[in-house]
C-alpha cells in the first residue's frame, strides 16, 4: 500500500475531557442527512452519532472507521468499503439487506431501518462527500470546543499522542490506535475507558478470523476432490475386480 | 397387477370413476392452520415489514429466520450428500434403496432455505446481487455460492425421478443418458460444496469474536458445524423413511435404517470428543460448572446431541427397532437444532444485552415453509417413485368377482 495514501487517510479525535455535551455534533449530522432533529438516547437509524452521558463524562459514539473492517469483510456484495480516504463508506444500490454487518460488527454500530419496507444499513460515513470536496466532517465543524478535530490520520495520531503525553490526567491509551487492528476514530479519556461504557475488542484485524477459515477453501477443493476421486477409482476398481473374477470362475465352471 | 385390479374394483362398484373430496383429518386441519397463520406471517412480512413481522432489532439483526430457518434448514438436509457418496464413490450399494429419499429431502431442505431467503433479506429483490457483486473476504458470499451451487446440483441429482415421468421414451433416454454421464461429477461436486458450506455456516459466526459466549466461540466453529451436520442429516433420512413406511405404504428393508444408525453413533461420538478437547484447549473448562442460563443451554444441548443418542444407540434393541430409531433421531434433530439456535442467538444474548423472543409471525412463517416441504415430500412419495410400495390394500369388498377367463 502506498504510503501517500496513508497520509492522506484522514481521521478523527475525540478528547472525552473536552466534550461539554452540547451535543451540537448531533443536531450538525442529522441536519446534514435530514433526519428529525429530536435527540436520541443511542445510536439509531436517524442518529448516526450521539453523546452518552456517563457520569459528568460525555461520550460521543460514532462508527469506528476501522482501518481493516468486520463489517467490509462480512459484506458479501461488496457494499460496505474501507476508502483509502478513511471513511468506511455504504453503496446502498448494491446492498441486499442480510444484516451480516450488524453481526459482524465489533462495535455494534450499524444500524437497519426496521420499520421500513425497503430498509437499508445506516451508519456515519465520516461525511465521505464532504472530506473529499476538502470540508471537515458535519459534526467536527459543529463542536464549539474543539473536543472532535480532524485532519490526516498521520497528524490525528501525533496530536493525540502529544496530548496524553504532554497532560498526567490522561489515561495513557489512545483508543483505537490497537483496537480491532487499529481505527480512523480515536478516543482519549482522563477516566478509564471500560467505564466509560467503551467495548473491549481483540486488539487484531477481525477479518483475520474469517480469512483464515476461508482460505482453506481451495484446499478443502483441491485434497477434498482428490480424495474422492481416488475414492472412487477404487469403488470402480473393485466391481471391476469383481465382475472379472465373476465371469473367470463362471467360464471355468462352463469348461 | 394388484394395483390395476383395485382400481378396477373401484369403477365396478361405484359403476363411475369415484370422485373423493380430501376427508378432514387431524393432521390436514393441523396443515390448514399452518398454511393460514404462514400466509398472514408473508403479509407481515412483504406488505408490512420487518417490524411488523418480528422481534429483530439493531442489537439482534439475525433470529429465528436464520438460526432455525437457515442454519438448521442447511445442517438437517445434510443426509443428501453423505447419502450420495457413500453409494456412488465409496460403492455402499446397501444404501441405494434410500438414496432418492435422502436426496428429495436434501433439495426441498434447500429449498425451504431459499424461500426462507427471501424472508430474511431486507431486499429480498436483490437476491442475485451476489452472483453479479463479489467479495470473497465474505463467508457468506461463499455461502451464498455454495447453496446456489449446491441447490442445482441437488436439483440434477433429483430430476431423473421427474423426468422419468415423461411419456415420450426418446426425449426420457436421451436425458437419462447425459445424467449418467455427469452423475460422478454431480456426487462429487455436491460433496465438495456441502462439506465446504456446512462448515463455512459455522465460519459466519468466527467474526462474533469477544461476543459469542466462550462455551461456543472456538476457531474451529467451522469443523464442529460440519461435524454435527452429517449424523443430524441420517437421523432426519431415518424420520423421514420411517414416516414413509407408516403412512405412506413404502416398503424399506428396516436393518438399512439400523446400518444407518450405527454410523450416527460414531459420528455423534466423534462430535463429543472434538467439542470437549475444544473446550480443554481453549481453556474454556470453567464455564462448564456455572449457573447461568448459557450454561444450562449447552447442557441441553449436549444432552440431547451426544449424550441420550449415544446410550440409546449403544442398546442392540433401540437400534433394530424402527420405531425407537425414529424417537432417537427426533432426539438428535432437537439437540442439532438447540446447538444451531444456541450459536445464533442465546450464546449472542449476554453481549447484545438484548433479550430476543421471536414474534409469533417469524415462527409461522418458518413453521409454513417447512410444512410446504413436508406436503410437497409427501406427494412427491406417493406420486413418483421415491421408494417402492407395497401393493395397496383392498377397500372396498366385492360380492360376486369380475368375470375372468
Amino acid at each position: 500500500m502506498a504510503t501517500a495514501e496513508a497520509i492522506q487517510s484522514r481521521a478523527i479525535l475525540v478528547d472525552i475531557t473536552k466534550c461539554i455535551g452540547c451535543r451540537n455534533c448531533e443536531q450538525a449530522c442529522k441536519e446534514i442527512h435530514g433526519f428529525p432533529k429530536a435527540t436520541e438516547a443511542k445510536l439509531s437509524a436517524t442518529a448516526l452519532t450521539v453523546v452518552e452521558e456517563h457520569g459528568d463524562h460525555y461520550v460521543r459514539k460514532m462508527c469506528m472507521h476501522c482501518q481493516d473492517p468486520a463489517c467490509a469483510s462480512a459484506c458479501l456484495v461488496g457494499a460496505l468499503k474501507k476508502t483509502d480516504a478513511g471513511p468506511v463508506t455504504y453503496d446502498g444500490t448494491k446492498c441486499i439487506g442480510c444484516r451480516y454487518c450488524l453481526v459482524a460488527c465489533p462495535f455494534s454500530v450499524p444500524r437497519y431501518e426496521w420499520n421500513k419496507l425497503a430498509p437499508y444499513v445506516k451508519k456515519c460515513d465520516m461525511c465521505a462527500a464532504r472530506q473529499a470536496k476538502g470540508e471537515v466532517p458535519a459534526c467536527v465543524e459543529a463542536c464549539p470546543v474543539q473536543a472532535s478535530i480532524s485532519g490526516s490520520r498521520n497528524e490525528i495520531m501525533d496530536e493525540a499522542m502529544r496530548r496524553i503525553l504532554s497532560d498526567s490526567k490522561y489515561v495513557k491509551h489512545i483508543y483505537g490506535s490497537d483496537e480491532v487492528g487499529g481505527t480512523s476514530v480515536f478516543f482519549i479519556s482522563d477516566v478509564s475507558f471500560e467505564k466509560l461504557g467503551f467495548d473491549t475488542v481483540p486488539k487484531q484485524a477481525m477479518p483475520i478470523l474469517t480469512a483464515n477459515a476461508l482460505g482453506d477453501g481451495p484446499t478443502v477443493i483441491l485434497v477434498g476432490g482428490a480424495l474422492l476421486s481416488g475414492l472412487y477409482w477404487i469403488t470402480q476398481r473393485r466391481a471391476l475386480v469383481a465382475l472379472a473374477e465373476a465371469r473367470e470362475k463362471s467360464t471355468k465352471e462352463r469348461g | 397387477m394388484t394395483g390395476l385390479g383395485a382400481i378396477g374394483i373401484e369403477k365396478t362398484v361405484a359403476g363411475k370413476p369415484a370422485v373423493r373430496f380430501p376427508q378432514i383429518s387431524f393432521w390436514r386441519t393441523v396443515v390448514a392452520l399452518i398454511f393460514a397463520a404462514g400466509i398472514y406471517s408473508m403479509y407481515a412480512r412483504f406488505a408490512l415489514g420487518f417490524q411488523a413481522s418480528t422481534n429483530l432489532t439493531d442489537p439482534q439483526p439475525w433470529g429465528l429466520w436464520v438460526g432455525l430457518g437457515t442454519l438448521c434448514g442447511v445442517g438437517l438436509s445434510a443426509g443428501g450428500f453423505a447419502i450420495a457418496a457413500s453409494v456412488y464413490l465409496l460403492g455402499l450399494e446397501r444404501y441405494r434403496p434410500i438414496l432418492r429419499t435422502s436426496v428429495l429431502i436434501s433439495f426441498l431442505g434447500y429449498s425451504t432455505v431459499m424461500i426462507g431467503m427471501l424472508y430474511e433479506l431486507g431486499l429480498p429483490w436483490r437476491i442475485w446481487h451476489p452472483i453479479v457483486m463479489w467479495n470473497r473476504h465474505s463467508v457468506l458470499f461463499e455461502v451464498s455460492w455454495c447453496v446456489m451451487l449446491y441447490s442445482t446440483v441437488l436439483a440434477l441429482e433429483f430430476s431423473p425421478a421427474l423426468i422419468e415421468k415423461i411419456p415420450f421414451v426418446r426425449v426420457r433416454e436421451m436425458y437419462l443418458r447425459w445424467h449418467h454421464s455427469i452423475l460422478i461429477a454431480l456426487v462429487m461436486a455436491g460433496t465438495l460444496l456441502s462439506s465446504m458450506h456446512q462448515s463455512f455456516l459455522g465460519g459466519l459466526y468466527l467474526i462474533t469474536k469477544g461476543r459469542l459466549d466462550p462455551l461456543w466461540y472456538t476457531p474451529y466453529l467451522t469443523t464442529m458445524f460440519y461435524l454435527s451436520a452429517i449424523p443430524a442429516g441420517l437421523a432426519v433420512t431415518i424420520m423421514a423413511i420411517y414416516l414413509c413406511v407408516r403412512s405412506l405404504n413404502a416398503r424399506v428393508d428396516m436393518s438399512i435404517l439400523s446400518d444407518v444408525s450405527r454410523v450416527i453413533g460414531p459420528l455423534l461420538a466423534m462430535y463429543g470428543v472434538f467439542r470437549v478437547v475444544d473446550l480443554v484447549n481453549r481453556d474454556a473448562t470453567r464455564y462448564l460448572w456455572m449457573w447461568r442460563e448459557e450454561t444450562l443451554l449447552f447442557w441441553l444441548e449436549i444432552a440431547l446431541l451426544v449424550m441420550i443418542p449415544l446410550v440409546l444407540l449403544n442398546q442392540e434393541k433401540v437400534r433394530n427397532n424402527p420405531l425407537f430409531l425414529y424417537w432417537t433421531s427426533a432426539v438428535i434433530v432437537m439437540g442439532f437444532m438447540t446447538n444451531r439456535l444456541n450459536v445464533s442467538i442465546t450464546a449472542l444474548q449476554s453481549s447484545s444485552a438484548v433479550y430476543y423472543t421471536p414474534k409469533w409471525t417469524e415462527f409461522a412463517a418458518t413453521f409454513a415453509t417447512i410444512t410446504a416441504a413436508v406436503v410437497a415430500f409427501r406427494y412427491a412419495v406417493v406420486y413418483l417413485d421415491i421408494l417402492p410400495k407395497n401393493p395397496p390394500a383392498q377397500r372396498w369388498i366385492v360380492a360376486t368377482p369380475p368375470a375372468e377367463a
